[in-house]
């Protein structure tokens, strides 16, 4: 009985340890199961986080894409907004033309003599240019003299400068055709609204000729500290034109002492008209403008010449020199200039023409001072009085004229009732008025020491556009 | 002849050795870019941030008035130079006509208005470089449009470059007259 009990305790036993262990093997299982669910959640989790990572990514990438985007943007702009002022805007072809002018007109009124009061329209001058690019300009002036130009009138017509300017590093600049000749202050700046006084000075048109022009070559160039400089191969004088037999006087008035080109350079230039230029001239001109309101420079032209005579030797020559100086402190603007000119192997020439009324100078020089104040100013108007002494002296010496033979005539030639000495000194006080910085109106007396029926009280109006 | 021949052979030679260059610069008359410009008249700026010009009719006529001349703001271009939130001035560029040709420059104001400096950024004549020429420029330096910034007065001529003077300095006139009403003012 007790082994029947205990096998059949033992069938229990069976029993139970079999149904455990068929219930342990399923939630073993579902445990499997469960583990193959969660990992395959995971992987799934791990996809889509990939899939975020990515999207992340991306939008990262179109970030940083837009932020260089709105940079490059606003580079851009930028550039356009730099450059916007850089550009001359210009919309045709025409617009390079450029058009300007400047003229102006005398009353002249010798206080000793009125019948020799004259009225002239002294210049009216056009000038075009034209501006083929950055580089490379041409400009050109003409000139109508005396308002009438005919066979039968005093007036003339001029080219003043025709020349084609251009630039070759932002320091120098070549030139080419007639041009003005950088001596003194005003020959290269000679418009009327640019100098004190109806009429220009005396020394810088009968020492100086004014407007002088030569053809030729020139460079030309600045400096950042100031230094402007100018250095030319031009043509040259020619002495054949000095007119050693004058039948009349060839000059009366101030006027027609500055306007008849009977200054040793003034009567020789050639001014490109068939110019001789077998001869050829050379000049270096200097200017500092490195100190504010102080202007320092000077100029020396020389060269061949051609001969007087074709019976003397070839070898005259013409040396012009001149220094000059303006200051603008404040409301001054004083100026100073001298200028010597020489012409060598002179004395071959006037020995073949003793007695001369008018013989060829060896030396001439003169000088001035002058002081003007801008006393009024009112919007555009403005009044400046100046004051200028100048001494001038076409004939300071004379080779081969016999010792004890005066230069000058005993008698005064036809048409003048006063003998007219070729030096000076002359005495000016006047007015410059503008209506604006291109309109000027002018008035001044001029006092002359010695050719004391020269002196005149001037009114003149002078444009410039 | 034999006198003749060293001159026109150095100026000749002097020709040459300067169209050697001509290759290596293209725009010779651009002188310094706007953003060059800024950073040299204000080194110390992190931002310069464009500035709306707001001008009405009327206080474009009181500023012409006043600086006596025709007003061109269509042609101006301003920003203002700040350093983090700090505003450190303003640069104001321009153009005006020289005789024939543009000269661009700028104008940098500080906030009371007074001229800090004037920068040339491009010349395009052949003659009046002067203006180029710091020390003349200098002369604006400190003032405002309490001072007459006139050729002729405080303001020094350059004998042989009066136009270019003349109109660049109406033209800082101008722009220092509208820093004063608008800067100040407002």
């Amino acid at each position: 009985m007790k082994t029947q009990r205990t096998s059949r305790a033992l069938l229990a036993a069976m029993a139970l340890s079999s149904s455990s262990l068929a219930l342990a093997d399923t939630s073993q299982q579902l445990l499997e199961q469960k583990i193959d669910n969660m990992a395959q959640e995971l992987q799934l989790l791990k996809s889509q986080l990939q899939e975020l990572k990515a999207q992340n990514t991306t939008l990262v990438n179109q970030q940083a894409e837009q932020k260089q985007q709105v940079a490059q943007q606003q580079t851009q702009l930028q550039a356009v907004q730099d450059t916007q002022t850089q550009i001359a805007a210009k919309p045709s072809a025409l617009a390079n033309l450029d058009i300007w002018g400047y003229g102006e007109l005398y009353y002249n009124h010798p206080t000793k003599h009125s019948d020799k009061t004259q009225a002239d329209l002294a210049r009216a001058v056009f000038g075009f240019g034209y501006q083929f690019n950055d580089r490379t300009r041409f400009n050109s002036e003409f000139e109508i003299e005396h308002a009438v130009t005919s066979s039968s009138d005093v007036g003339e017509f001029e080219v003043e400068q025709f020349y084609v300017d251009h630039k070759l590093t932002d320091w120098a600049s070549l030139q080419a055709g007639l041009f003005l000749i950088p001596s003194g202050l005003l020959n290269e700046s000679h418009e009327p609204t640019h100098y004190y006084g109806v009429q220009r000075n005396f020394v810088e048109t009968l020492i100086i000729p004014s407007t002088w022009r030569e053809g030729g070559l020139a460079l030309h160039g600045n400096t950042d500290n100031g230094f402007n400089w100018n250095a030319g191969l031009t043509t040259g004088l020619d002495l054949s034109k000095w007119n050693f037999t004058p039948q009349k006087a060839p000059y009366t008035t101030a006027l027609e002492l500055q306007t008849s080109a009977i200054a040793p350079m003034q009567a020789t230039h050639q001014e490109m008209a068939f110019a001789n230029a077998q001869h050829l001239s050379q000049y270096v001109s200097v200017n500092y403008s490195g100190i504010p309101s102080l202007l320092i420079g000077g100029s020396i032209f020389t060269g061949g010449v051609v001969r007087n005579q074709t019976n003397i030797p070839d070898n005259e020559r013409v040396l012009l020199w001149e220094a000059h100086g303006r200051w603008n402190p404040g409301k001054w603007d004083i100026s100073a200039l001298y200028a010597h000119g020489s012409f060598s192997h002179t004395a071959d020439a006037n020995a073949q023409f003793p007695g001369s009324p008018n013989p060829l100078p060896a030396e001439f020089y003169g000088y001035y001072l002058q002081a003007a104040y801008n006393a009024w100013q009112n919007g555009d108007y403005r009044l400046s009085p100046f004051v200028r002494a100048e001494h001038y002296d076409m004939g300071a010496k004379y080779e081969g004229i016999p010792a004890g033979t005066s230069t000058t005539p005993a008698q005064p030639l036809p048409g003048l009732d006063f003998l007219p000495q070729t030096h000076d000194t002359v005495y000016t006080i006047g007015a410059n008025f503008y209506l604006n910085p291109n309109v000027v109106l002018k008035a001044d007396y001029q006092n002359f020491r010695i050719n004391k029926d020269f002196s005149r009280f001037d009114l003149g109006l002078g444009v410039e556009f | 002849m034999r006198y003749h021949s060293i001159p026109a052979v150095v100026i000749c030679a002097a020709a040459a050795a300067s169209a050697g260059l001509v290759v290596t610069q293209v725009y010779a008359a651009d002188y310094l870019s706007i953003a060059d410009a800024k950073k040299l008249m204000f080194a110390d700026a992190t931002e310069f941030a464009p500035y709306p010009l707001h001008m009405s009719a009327d206080q474009q006529k009181a500023i012409e008035a006043k600086a006596g001349g025709p007003l061109r703001p269509a042609g101006w271009v301003v920003w203002q130079a700040k350093k983090g939130d700090t505003v450190l001035g303003y640069v104001v560029t321009d153009a005006v006509l020289g005789k024939f040709e543009l000269i661009s420059y700028a104008v940098a104001l500080n906030t009371d208005a007074t001229i800090r400096s004037v920068e040339i950024l491009a010349y395009r004549e052949s003659h009046g470089f002067e203006v180029r020429n710091q020390a003349w420029r200098n002369q604006f330096v400190g003032k405002s449009a309490k001072a007459p910034l006139r050729i002729g007065d405080d303001i020094a001529n350059i004998s042989g470059a009066t136009l270019s003077c003349t109109h660049l300095t109406d033209g800082v006139r101008r722009i220092a007259t509208w820093a004063q009403l608008a800067l100040v003012h407002a």
